[in-house]
């Protein structure tokens, strides 16, 4: 049986709409960067601030339908997370587009059944291709091995 | 996380591989029971984002060859470079030093004159290493040839002289084809063409006119009046790894899925560090999820381009968007 996703307790406040734009529109802040999701929480600093954020949610989401947004990735992620998304159970349906050749831009449409967040299945997808990538890893190693072996 | 189950629907047992060619330079592999698109993502990061080390910055002290600076400076580039162990290496980009230095750089220099009358040939060999390296075999040129001289740089008539020294980094193929790890990979699934991905040209009848794959045999050929399954998937993928030279090919192989797997963990640590995503949903968002149809961009007291139209655009609608009408919006009656 195909694991499900763990649901998680959406946790639903709104805040105020300070800007709302198309989600074609990018959010950009005063010094030229994409906007974090955590621009205005003070927490999310974290101490090292090496990798800076790459995956943000787009305008529009919600907890069970939500598009995300990957700088720095491309179709050999994209293809591979989407189709592994899409193999769990709670998914409904899940996407992704880059949606202009010259920006480095992916982005993931995963919409879920209730039982899970959209958030909880893209980290599952995530994981799971981690796993698979493991066992492919391990497989290729033990068959190198056993050809090394025949052959001498 | 059992995969053979995840994977497929059917009997099958997992991903499997079963190498049927390797040597120094090659690996022949048929990789089965994954999707397309993880054998695609396999094929992409081998080719493009496996970490290797060339020549990137070429300080040329003397050149009186008749070959422009950067005509040499390009093909210094372009010499293959140990690459084995490169994960004790920096990219300089992250390295903590000012410029360069042992941890993310390796230097390499070359001085050459021609002194007689004949014609003197600069090969890859002459190039000399410098010492401040992680390890005594990164960087150092790759030579394959019986003589031993490796790749030709250039050649030099009497009294011409290069001077050069070269700094090779960390860099991967994305951002520039030195860097890649393989000459080629073959990439071929369905020799039979039974999923009717190819749409082969013919004269008179395909299967003739077109040469059969040498993977053909390892497959069953579609039955006479077989009719077409368009369930089908493809299951079996024939990858051709060709290393050039810098990393033994199955190493490429280990170091593209690790490289992978990189990606992978880079995104899970980052959404592990703003958990969870929820604290997204404050931001912006589409008017769908406002509550009633008020005119959204009236509250800022500012125009936007779309704002133009009020209700009437095509954001402004409110539940009459066609967000509002999917069973996920339900027209911003919730929290959402």
């Amino acid at each position: 049986m195909p694991a499900r996703t763990k649901a998680r307790a959406p946790s639903a406040e709104d805040a105020d709409m300070e800007d709302a734009a198309p989600t074609s529109a990018q959010q950009v802040a005063e010094d030229g960067e994409p906007m974090e999701e955590d621009e205005d929480n003070e927490v999310g600093e974290e101490e090292e601030a090496e990798e800076p954020q790459r995956v943000r949610i787009l305008p529009g989401s919600t907890s069970t339908a939500a598009s995300f947004e990957f700088l720095k990735e491309g179709h050999t992620l994209g293809n591979a997370l989407r189709f592994i998304i899409m193999k769990n159970p709670d998914v409904e349906f899940c996407a992704y587009a880059i949606p202009h050749p010259s920006e480095e831009k992916m982005n993931l449409r995963i919409q879920t059944y209730d039982t899970t967040t959209a958030t909880a299945a893209l980290e599952k997808g995530l994981q799971d291709l981690e796993d698979l990538c493991d066992v492919v890893s391990e497989e290729f190693w033990t068959q190198r091995e056993k050809f090394m072996a025949e052959k001498s | 996380m059992e995969y053979d189950t995840m994977m497929m629907d059917g009997e099958s047992i997992g991903p499997s591989v079963k190498i049927s060619a390797a040597d120094r330079t090659h690996v022949d592999f048929e990789l089965s029971s994954v999707d397309l698109s993880f054998a695609n993502s396999l094929r992409r990061v081998i080719q493009a984002e496996v970490p290797t080390i060339a020549i990137d910055l070429v300080e040329i002290e003397a050149n009186t060859s008749v070959l422009a600076d950067e005509f040499i400076a390009h093909r210094l580039g372009l010499i293959p470079l140990d690459s084995r162990e490169i994960d004790q290496l920096n990219y300089t980009r992250d390295c903590d030093c000012d410029q360069s230095c042992g941890k993310c750089t390796v230097t390499l220099t070359l001085h050459a004159k021609c002194s007689s009358d004949e014609v003197m040939k600069v090969y890859a060999r002459d190039l000399i290493v410098g010492i401040d390296r992680p390890n005594n075999h990164i960087g150092n040129p790759i030579i394959t040839d019986p003589d031993g001289q490796g790749s030709l740089i250039a050649k030099l008539r009497k009294g011409q002289e290069l001077k050069i020294t070269c700094v090779a980094k960390k860099g991967i193929a994305k951002e520039h084809a030195k860097w890649s790890p393989t000459s080629a990979v073959g990439f071929e699934y369905d020799p039979h063409n039974k999923l009717h991905h190819l749409d082969l040209w013919y004269e008179t009848d395909a299967a003739t006119e077109w040469p059969k794959s040498k993977y053909a045999d390892w497959e069953e050929p579609p039955a006479e009046g077989e009719p077409f399954d368009y369930d089908a998937v493809p299951n079996r993928f024939y990858f051709e790894v060709e290393s050039a030279g810098n990393i033994e090919p199955d190493a490429i192989i280990q170091e593209g899925i690790k490289e992978l797997q990189r990606k992978l963990a880079a995104l899970i640590h980052g959404l592990g560090e703003n958990d969870d995503m929820n604290a997204e949903y404050d931001g912006p968002r589409s008017p769908d999820v406002m509550d009633g149809g008020a005119p959204w961009q009236d509250q800022g007291g500012y125009t936007t381009p779309y704002a133009g139209a009020g209700n009437t655009s095509a954001w402004g609608g409110g539940g009459a968007t066609a967000y509002g009408t999917t069973p996920y919006g339900n027209s911003g009656s919730t929290g959402w």
